[in-house]
């Protein structure tokens, strides 16, 4: 038996050793997607339109999911190997950039003065970090106000809220029940413009203190907090990640919404009474709202910077941003938006509807905050936040400590 | 045994049973149905059943070269713990200085978390160029010290009488623990051949920032990769969960036996 | 030269499974250590900075605390599991016929997934459409629904009974190997003597169930670990830390607010914590913590 067992272990060693590494090829970029593996072959794709240009180089992808990309990234950074070409969501490029971990972008956009034209400014600034531009626009997104017309005109309401007073008002008057009024997103500062409706701002200018310890904070929050408490708001809102609040939606029991835009194709595939009757769009009051993009970026390690912005500057390529666009539904900040807009408009009009808000008040962004510590102080303030919110502490206790904490943390 | 108390025991069991099984039964159903579990009141039989889910892991992702991965990182799991930890097994049963140093050593090691260690194992196994392989995903659980004291207790528990016979006769050591040692430990056979093969096959952390190549992935890489095609469907990934699920199961039954003919068959102490 | 040849070969063969416990375990506890004491991040050179990540977490950082406590009230679901599986091996010992059954049943919970198992119960505890406020309501047991992974009093008792759901069947496997491996005439040479059952149970059941008994506390510590899937999955630590464990803890730290060396100083204080709470452990259970020479 252990003659055989031996054999076996033997066969399975060399199997093991006959798949090891490839020895490495010279000039390889290495490509580093967040959650798009269902669009394989377009990025293949571009690895094909970049050959024509480049036939020395080889392109390898990988594509990884949101909770995923973080470990798989920093644990090649940390050996070395970091992919070249990086697609991060939100605000994880404030990270890196403010560590000297992406390559500036800056001489590239300003040498290439076409492509810097190319993308629209508005959503190109929100990657500027301390004056240097460190990533372009691959697909944008930002907030918006999702309602169930339905559940709108039981409760009498007439139209979408308009203020942060009527918002909660319109919301209690469609509870009951299983029924809540409302429900945000809560990652990536999602839910900032329900603050900065009330005039809060997080920081002072020169982002070294805290700004947010106000009456004005105080009085939103504590209002949030009694909505929560008595079914208005779902917790859901506070407490769920992606799905939960997604699905809530999705099962027709949650009156307004405030979430980005690709929450709709998910809410859309999972909510079969949703159509162009019973579902709106809009912008949460006073247009406030939270971008939540995706750029492409190189990383400081990388052994070919100039190949790497070459292929960024393919992949978001009028051909290639409206292919996305298109396949996606999802606007590129780029000039090929106004085009996707056009045709979205015809070809599926309720999408057009939510697809709208994205390309509309783009001043109003917020929660853009350049900082190098975001994750650091998204987290010491949300901590708080969601106490006060969920009941546990008043609200007032809550943000004085989540203002010492943010203040500490700064002062590091 | 009188029937009432049989009777008992088995109403007893019945509920527990029920109980273990009901996520289960959730499990299966949706996985058979794909409805949304956020609906309410939540259905309890099944209504519309369709295959299509398990269709779709085989068609969306290389479920089979996903499998094919899992069970030869799995096979080379188990193969390493159970000759690494019989060896040290062995070793321990016997008499030597720093005996007791190595034991208290292992159990230390089992307080140190795996997701602490990530970092620092993906370096060492970049050294050894064993990144991006078979052999590189199963190191790091090649031996595990719960199977090595599983071991100890079973070589223990054997007579010395036997192994002083053996040694008398001019085994050489290996030989005992071939001969003599293993044959009457068939439950800690069993024991380290099911443990090690569930952790290595439910094992994700790992695999995810080893494998580059996206031809080594294993299963539950797999499902991530599926469930990125069928966001929002939990019936798809009920469904990849049960296909993961069914060699693991497959494992304890058969091995079940054994385990047991080892116990009532063992040599028992007097 | 016999002795000396014993030594090489017991080394020999204690080589392997070192090894890997060397480059796995050890190093990497090392270097978590070294980096513990400095300041760094990927892409910058470090900086020793003696025993500050310490002070911060002892003295300015609450959640470690927390953690720190939910860890040991999660490490509780251990013993609990324990003692369930041992009245679960003690009813599929007696002889009924379909033993093996219940023991497959049983034992079903523990091979699956863990993402499976924290989704399929985080749907179960859900608070509007859940199957436990469903049937609660039902059966009329409570007036209004319970937020179980919502509320900070209910989160983490409800986290608990998942993890126990998945390890009993386990545990109960291994308990009923150890109960048959008891020898019956004991039991009948006992029960002659006039001994009662529960005495019986406690003289002679117990006693010889210390080792499997002991290896179930070692794959609970283990399992209070990869556990981790299961908490992340069910709450991500949630709601506002209430079942945030040290390991949620430092991979957060470590993969989402991407400070490594703060990471580091934190699994260093849980490794030391896990040490002296095992030594205590071990003192309490009296002695040798092989538990391996069989009672006697």
């Amino acid at each position: 038996m252990r003659r055989t067992l031996t054999r076996i272990v033997i066969g399975l060693l060399a199997l093991g050793l006959l798949t090891g590494p490839v020895a490495a090829q010279p000039k390889t970029l290495s490509l580093l997607t967040w959650n798009i593996p269902i669009y394989k072959e377009k990025i293949e794709g571009w690895i094909a339109d970049f050959k024509k240009i480049h036939p020395d180089v080889t392109v390898e992808w990988f594509d990884k999911k949101g909770p995923e990309w973080g470990p798989f990234y920093q644990t090649q950074v940390v050996a070395g190997t970091a992919p070249d070409i990086i697609d991060t969501q939100g605000a994880i490029w404030l990270d890196y950039a403010s560590n000297g971990g992406l390559v500036d972008l800056t001489p590239h956009l300003q040498r290439d003065a076409a492509v810097k034209d190319y993308y629209n400014p508005k959503f190109l600034q929100t990657w500027v970090y301390e004056g240097k531009n460190y990533m372009v626009p691959f697909y944008v997104s930002k907030t918006l106000l999702f309602y169930n017309k339905g559940m709108l005109k039981e409760a009498g309401i007439a139209r979408p809220p308009q203020t942060f007073d009527e918002l909660l008002d319109a919301a209690r008057k469609m509870t009951k029940g299983e029924k809540s009024g409302f429900m945000t997103l809560n990652f990536d500062w999602l839910y900032w413009p329900l603050l900065a409706m009330n005039g809060v701002e997080l920081l002072t200018p020169d982002l070294k203190k805290a700004a947010f310890n106000t009456p004005a904070a105080v009085k939103t929050v504590d209002a949030l907090a009694k909505a929560t408490a008595d079914g208005t708001i779902n917790k859901v809102a506070w407490t769920g990640r992606w799905v939960e609040p997604n699905n809530a939606f999705a099962s027709g029991t949650v009156g307004l919404y405030q979430a980005h835009a690709p929450a709709f194709f998910y809410v859309r595939g999972g909510g079969p009474w949703i159509n162009g009757d019973t579902l709106g769009a809009t912008q949460m009051p006073g247009g406030f709202a939270t971008p939540n993009s995706h750029g492409l970026g190189i990383s400081k390690s990388s052994k070919h910077p100039e190949l790497a912005w070459e292929f960024i500057k393919l992949a978001t390529n009028e051909k290639w941003a409206y292919t996305f666009g298109k396949n996606f539904k999802l606007f590129t900040g780029t000039r090929v938006d106004g085009r996707l807009m056009d045709e979205l408009q015809k070809e599926d009009p309720l999408a057009a509807s939510v697809m709208k808000t994205q390309l509309e008040q783009v001043d109003k962004l917020v929660a853009t905050w350049p900082l190098g510590k975001d994750a650091q102080v998204k987290e010491a303030f949300y901590s708080e936040f969601q106490a006060a919110v969920l009941g546990r502490k008043p609200a007032a206790a809550a943000l004085a400590e989540a203002e010492r904490k943010v203040n500490r943390l700064l002062a590091r | 045994m009188r029937p009432s108390r049989a009777a008992s025991v088995h109403a007893a069991l019945i509920a527990v049973s029920m109980v273990m099984l009901v996520p289960f039964y959730w499990v299966l159903k949706t996985s058979l149905t794909g409805e949304n579990i956020f609906q309410y009141p939540p259905a309890l039989l099944p209504r519309a059943i369709h295959p299509f889910y398990y269709v779709d892991v085989w068609y969306y992702i290389p479920f089979v070269r996903y499998l094919a991965n899992s069970v030869i990182v799995s096979a080379i799991v188990v193969a390493s713990n159970l000759v690494c930890n019989a060896l040290a097994a062995y070793a321990l049963t016997l008499r030597f200085r720093g005996q007791r140093a190595i034991i208290g050593l292992l159990l230390s090691c089992m307080l140190i978390p795996f997701q602490a260690t990530i970092i620092p194992a993906y370096l060492i196994t970049k050294e050894l160029h064993l990144l991006n392989s078979h052999l590189g995903l199963a190191l790091p659980l090649g031996s595990t010290i719960v199977c090595i004291f599983v071991f100890k207790a079973s070589f223990d528990a054997i007579p010395r009488s036997l192994i002083d016979a053996a040694r008398i006769d001019g085994l050489p050591e290996w030989r005992i623990i071939r001969h003599v040692m293993l044959p009457l430990s068939t439950s800690a056979v069993a024991t380290t051949v099911i443990l090690s093969f569930i952790w290595s096959w439910n094992s994700f952390l790992w695999p995810l920032i080893v494998i580059r190549n996206p031809e080594l992935q294993t299963l539950p890489l797999g499902l991530s990769t599926f469930l990125s095609y069928m966001e929002n469907t939990t019936g798809a990934l009920y469904a990849f969960c049960i296909m993961v699920l069914v060699p693991g199961i497959a494992l304890f039954l058969l091995e079940q036996r054994r385990f047991i003919e080892g116990l009532t068959s063992g040599a028992t102490k007097g | 030269m016999r002795r000396a040849r014993g030594t090489l070969l017991i080394w020999a063969f204690l080589a392997p499974s070192l090894t890997i416990f060397l480059l796995y375990r050890i190093l990497p506890l090392l270097w978590n250590a070294a980096l513990s004491v400095q300041t760094w991040s990927p892409f910058r050179p470090s900086k020793f900075a003696g025993l500050i990540h310490y002070e911060e977490l002892l003295f300015h950082d609450e959640v470690f605390w927390t953690s720190l406590w939910n860890t040991v009230v999660f490490m509780s679901s251990s013993p609990i599991a324990i003692a369930l599986a041992l009245g679960l091996a003690l009813l599929v010992d007696t002889r009924i016929r379909g033993r093996g059954v219940y023991r497959a049943i049983i034992f079903l919970s523990y091979p699956l997934m863990t993402v499976a198992v924290g989704i399929i119960w985080r749907w179960l505890y859900d608070e509007k459409v859940g199957l436990l406020n469903y049937v609660l309501l039902s059966l009329h047991l409570t007036q209004r629904r319970i937020a179980f992974l919502d509320s900070y009093e209910w989160a983490m008792p409800s986290v608990v009974v998942a993890a126990v759901w998945q390890i009993v069947g386990f545990f109960m496997v291994i308990l009923l190997a150890g109960l048959q491996n008891i020898p019956p005439n004991l039991q009948e040479a006992a029960a002659l003597d006039g001994a009662s059952g529960v005495q019986r149970f406690r003289h002679i059941t117990l006693p010889l169930l210390r080792p499997a008994i002991f290896l179930c506390l070692m794959i609970g510590i283990i399992n209070s670990f990869t556990s981790f899937d299961l908490i992340y999955v069910m709450t991500g630590g949630g709601p506002n830390y209430a079942t945030e464990v040290l390991i949620t803890y430092i991979y957060r730290v470590a993969f989402v607010l991407s400070k490594f060396d703060y990471a580091a100083a934190l699994t260093v204080v849980l490794f030391l914590f896990l040490l002296v709470l095992t030594w205590l452990a071990n003192r309490v259970a009296g002695g040798e913590a092989g538990a391996v020479d069989a009672a006697e």
